[in-house]
């Protein structure tokens, strides 16, 4: 392999990787604003402009000295860009002299004569490249004292994206994700020099699936999200690591919270899963139900047939009782593919040695139109693996299956039926028989159909509040962290919250943010075997998932720890994960000091 | 009318007179050491409750009986309440022995201008009564279980102890001189402007300068510094108790006052006064004139008070104990003996 | 300074040790002051109106078209009491963005005037508003309305802001 000097660092990296790929696998961070690792090169914006030469030799091959004992190297005489210059063994790359932070600066200055400067109203302000380099490469004054060419601003490019023409750099990066990743080659340049600008083809609009990844690519603040724009700045909202449950890829993500309440949905590089994106189905229709809608109390039917708040040990004592009235067989579990492996796992123990039903099964969330060849796929729902891994599945010939219950129901056979966050009210036939189950109790995060014909409701916790683990399409299992604050993990949260939400006061307005009280639907699991008995003692997510390895035969050897740094493992393979990728943050977020 | 009931009543009477009259200028104390205060720092004082803001101090002393009175959950509650109770007791207490001046004749009763006149151990009555006084910041501090309290009560209990001894050595020259203890005969003692302070300069500064550290005023008001102690051995109180604990020092420093004027400065005395007004032994008119005198010679002494405070700073502890025992306990006992010596020789 | 020779023993002349004339030369100075015109202002019959150095109320500037805040959330990231919350919306005019919400909890702030300072639009200023009472807790939080001041009434601030500010 090449051998290359970078700043005095000797570098091995693999033939016709370029410059900046060899650096970054190093550590080495060279500035750049167009390059991106998973699009061609264009190499238009000269802001990793590098000093690139070879060391001086003699004629019989010896390493040259100058007077003080220096090698001595020799340098092109111009400057090369590393995005687009492969490495040769005997390179040597200077990323840090005066000369290479004079181009810096150089480059700098353009980009900043016709930038708008109103990082005031710019969404982007706190996590723009332009900004960063701002601060490290440019001198804080412009010499430019002649009018700023106006472009177009407020121009839609597609459903989702409004575009900014004077916040444009013109890296180019947009077009070449339009055209490369996301197919649909809908946006180009058009006009020339200063004037240049970007459009849709005409009669065209972006529209694409994945159209919303621009945003997150675009180093400035010129393409931005309808949906969030002005929401709130980048610094108020806290960012942790969650997984998209809109289908069953499991697209890593990063939920940005303020007020505890999800402002935006980005995604999180995960090069085995979803590389660097994720679709604008997932950013926009999952924090929806977080936000709005909640069940944020455990509910009882009282006597006179109203859902009225209650304790939780109430509800738990409300539920073990009426469930103590039903035969054993009589009892119908209902587990849920969008709940965690944990809840599954909990769910199904709970079934079979409490209450020795083997009446277990869940609802397939299917849509043939959803999945496509990319990211999205058929399954609607994160976790249908993992939920049938950990026995929440029917067996053919042993108790009762989804598709049966309705005429078990009608049948008499099935008197009692245990929902955990399913919502199966939905599914026509068993709605018109939902009426003649004698206990229903329902696990629910927004008020439903299924929860207002429950005789207990238990307000369980959403995905952003739940720490876990999901199973996605390819069997991949993977760990995911609270975002959204409750009164449960109110303190495993701490610090992660949001300035806001930490430092706020009784009197604040701006705490308004609600706390709820719900728990992750394995606690309430445990809470009413425990009403019945059990002695089950799991103290957090971690603990279940622990007895999980010892159970599951798919996740034996895997732990949270190993999870996060393996970025999930495939089941039943935990004893051989794969590589681990370096992961490339176009730009991010520093985190806040408070 | 019975002799003894008229003399319940006349006692009585003046023990109203004095306990109310002592209160009153506590308050009006109170009010002056604001005013002076904000004169001495070019400001006003109080000036928005009634004309002159003289109602000031009853507003204030309105507003200590209605607030709240706190007692910490771990204070000893027992003596927390009886610690400014004996603080004020003991303060009022003194003037048992003091007199305002000699007596008149109501209706051929003999009345004296003191409450028990004639008691041949007065000024062992004060010295002793002001020994006791410790008491009540002592407890103060100890019962509220606190440790800046409990540092006050110690600072002012070791303080109070450093200070009488050479008070006490003091006023030895006095009684020496005058050769009684009854404060009627030292005062009768000086008659003619033979004030002590001409034969006792010395015992004089040293009894000033222990009066201050008695009455726990700055620059020897170390139990109750702020910077150091919060508010010293009455940090935990409030309401009304803390009020009795403020009145005490001021009617400390009336006594200690009073008691400058009758040992060193004469009591009622001025020389060819009475004798020019004409005014007879035992007439009531010559009593109020006495009254007048004694209370009038005490007013300086009242505003050297005030002023001291607003003026020099707070000793630190080590130089308090160091001028305590070092410099007034010897120059006290230098004095006694100089004193018996000069007489000695006089005689 | 040599710490050897600055000891009080060395510093003090015999009659500065034994205490009784500086005290008696301390008394007489503040004697001496009791006589000196009083400087006090009877407060609330005589209105002190500060000068535009003077740093009260935080309030938002309004101008003829509306307020000249654009929600850019820099006063509130930069509040060291977290007393100023703001919400952003979209406008139609140049300036996209404004606050929808603009509120200040004025038992919260503590008059440093960093929002001022950090403010790139000179948008929040410090006001000479400084009788600030509140009967409720909620009335200490002031919101847009309350904040929004003509800039006419602030022109002594900006004055000051244009020749002292950097």
């Amino acid at each position: 392999m090449p051998q290359i000097i970078i700043d005095g660092q000797r570098i091995e990296a693999a033939a016709g990787k370029t410059i900046i790929e060899a650096a970054l696998d190093n550590g080495i961070n060279i500035p750049h604003f167009c390059w991106h690792p998973a699009l061609s090169v264009a190499g238009n914006c000269r802001m990793c402009l590098v000093n690139v030469g070879s060391i001086k030799r003699a004629a019989d091959g010896s390493i040259e000295h100058d007077a003080d004992g220096n090698v001595i190297v020799n340098y092109m005489p111009k400057m090369q860009i590393g995005c687009a210059t492969p490495v040769a063994d005997g390179m040597v790359v200077d990323t840090q002299s005066p000369k290479t932070e004079s181009a810096q600066n150089a480059v700098m200055e353009f980009l900043l004569i016709n930038h708008p400067l109103d990082c005031p109203i710019c969404d982007e302000a706190g996590q723009c490249k332009l900004q960063e380099y701002s601060f490290e490469h440019s001198k804080g004054k412009s010499r430019f004292d002649e009018q700023k060419v106006h472009k177009p601003k407020r121009v839609e490019l597609g459903p989702e994206i409004m575009f900014d023409g004077e916040r444009c750099i013109s890296c180019s990066r947009c077009i070449r994700f339009a055209d490369e990743v996301a197919k649909q080659p809908a946006i180009t340049f058009v006009q020339r020099g200063d004037k240049v600008t970007i459009e849709n083809f005409p009669g065209t609009t972006f529209d694409s699936p994945y159209s919303m990844n621009v945003i997150d690519i675009c180093p400035v603040g010129a393409l931005t999200s309808k949906d969030f724009r002005f929401k709130t700045r980048v610094w108020e909202m806290s960012f942790n690591d969650s997984i998209c449950t809109g289908c069953s890829r499991g697209c890593n993500t990063k939920v940005g919270v303020r007020d505890n309440t999800i402002m935006r949905i980005e995604p999180r590089s995960n090069m085995h899963v979803n590389e660097y994106w994720m679709c604008d189905h997932g950013r926009l229709t999952q924090y929806d139900f977080v936000n709005e809608n909640r069940i944020s109390e455990p509910m009882i039917r009282n006597s006179s047939g109203q859902l009225v708040n209650a304790d939780w040990n109430d509800a738990y004592a409300k539920a073990a009782e009426l469930l103590r009235g039903i035969k054993h067989q009589e009892i119908m579990v209902i587990g849920s593919s969008r709940s965690t492996n944990e809840d599954n796992y909990l769910l199904a123990k709970f079934a079979k040695s409490v209450l020795k039903t083997n009446n277990i099964d869940f609802v397939r969330h299917f849509n043939e139109e959803f999945g496509d060849s990319f990211l999205r796929t058929r399954d609607m729902s994160p976790n249908a693996h993992g939920a049938m891994e950990v026995g929440i599945a029917h067996h053919a010939h042993q108790g009762t299956s989804i598709d049966h219950l309705a005429d078990k129901i009608s049948q008499g056979f099935i008197k009692a039926v245990y929902v955990m966050d399913e919502d199966i009210a939905q599914i026509p036939n068993i709605a018109a028989v939902l009426e003649k189950v004698q206990v229903l109790i329902v696990h629910a995060h927004n008020i439903n159909a299924t929860a207002q014909k429950a005789h207990v409701v238990f307000a369980s916790s959403t995905y952003a509040e739940s720490e876990g683990t999901f199973t996605n399409v390819n069997k991949r299992v993977q760990h995911f962290t609270p975002a959204v604050v409750t009164k449960e993990n109110e303190r495993y949260m701490g610090m992660k919250m949001s300035r806001w939400d930490k430092f706020g006061a009784f009197n604040d307005r701006w705490t308004q943010g609600e706390r709820r009280n719900s728990r992750m639907s394995w606690r309430i699991v445990q809470g009413v075997a425990n009403a019945m008995n059990a002695q089950w003692h799991f103290k957090d997510s971690e603990s279940v998932f622990e007895e999980m390895t010892h159970h599951v035969d798919g996740m034996k050897g895997m732990s949270y720890e190993l999870l996060d740094e393996y970025g999930g493992m495939i089941m039943g393979r935990a004893g051989s994960p794969e590589v681990k990728t370096v992961v490339y943050e176009s730009h991010y977020f520093k985190p806040q000091v408070s | 009318m019975e002799q003894w009931l008229v003399q319940s009543l006349v006692l009585g009477l003046k023990m109203f007179l004095i306990v109310n009259g002592l209160l009153i200028a506590a308050a009006y104390l109170v009010y002056f050491e604001r005013k002076i205060s904000a004169w001495i720092q070019n400001r006003i004082g109080p000036n928005r409750v009634g004309p002159l803001g003289l109602f000031q101090s009853f507003a204030d002393v309105f507003k200590l009986y209605l607030k709240e009175d706190i007692i910490p959950t771990l204070a000893n509650k027992g003596f927390h309440a009886i610690a400014p109770v004996i603080s004020i007791g003991i303060a009022i207490a003194v003037y048992a022995v003091i007199p305002f001046g000699e007596y008149f004749y109501l209706g051929g009763e003999k009345v004296y201008l003191s409450i028990a006149p004639h008691i041949n151990v007065g000024l062992l009555f004060i010295l002793g009564m002001s020994s006791v006084g410790v008491y009540g910041l002592t407890l103060a501090g100890w019962s509220s279980n606190n440790k800046y309290s409990l540092l006050g009560g110690l600072r002012s209990s070791a303080q109070m102890i450093s200070y009488e001894l050479s008070m006490g050595l003091s006023l030895i020259g006095v009684l020496m001189i005058s050769g009684s203890l009854d404060l009627m005969q030292i005062v009768q003692s000086q008659t003619g402007g033979q004030w002590n302070i001409f034969f006792q300069p010395l015992g004089f500064i040293i009894f000033l300068v222990s009066a201050f550290a008695e009455t726990n005023r700055t620059p020897f008001d170390l139990p109750e510094a702020e910077p150091e102690l919060v508010g010293g051995y009455h940090t935990e109180y409030s309401g009304m108790k803390f009020g009795l604990f403020f009145l005490a020092e001021y009617v400390n420093m009336v006594t200690a006052c009073a008691m400058m004027v009758l040992l060193f400065f004469g009591g009622w005395d001025v020389p060819f006064l009475y004798e020019t007004l004409g005014l007879e032994q035992g007439s009531v008119l010559r009593a109020l004139v006495q009254f007048g005198v004694v209370v009038g010679k005490m007013i300086p002494f009242l505003f050297l008070f005030i002023q001291t405070r607003w003026s020099l700073p707070r000793f630190r502890y080590d130089q308090l104990m160091s001028l305590g025992w070092k410099v007034m306990l010897p120059l006290a006992l230098a004095n006694i003996a100089v004193t018996g010596i000069i007489m000695m020789i006089f005689q | 300074m040599n710490i050897e020779k600055n000891t009080e023993k060395q510093r003090l002349n015999f009659w500065e040790k034994i205490y009784l004339p500086e005290i008696a030369r301390g008394l007489g100075m503040t004697f001496v002051e009791m006589f000196k015109p009083k400087v006090t202002r009877q407060y609330p019959e005589e209105v002190w109106n500060p000068t535009g150095s003077y740093r009260g109320r935080p309030v938002l500037v309004l101008e003829e078209d509306g307020e000249r805040c654009v929600a850019c959330g820099l006063c509130s990231r930069v509040c060291p009491a977290l007393a100023i919350e703001v919400a952003a919306g979209e406008t139609e005019k140049t300036k996209e963005r404004y606050p929808i919400k603009f509120e200040i909890n004025m038992l919260r702030c503590i008059y440093c005037g960093f929002c001022e300072e950090v403010c790139p639009e000179e948008a929040i200023v410090m006001s000479k508003d400084y009788d600030l009472v509140f009967e409720k807790q909620e009335d200490a939080i002031l919101d847009k309305d309350q904040l929004l001041i003509p800039m006419a009434q602030l022109q002594d601030r900006l004055e000051f802001l244009r020749q002292y500010r950097r």
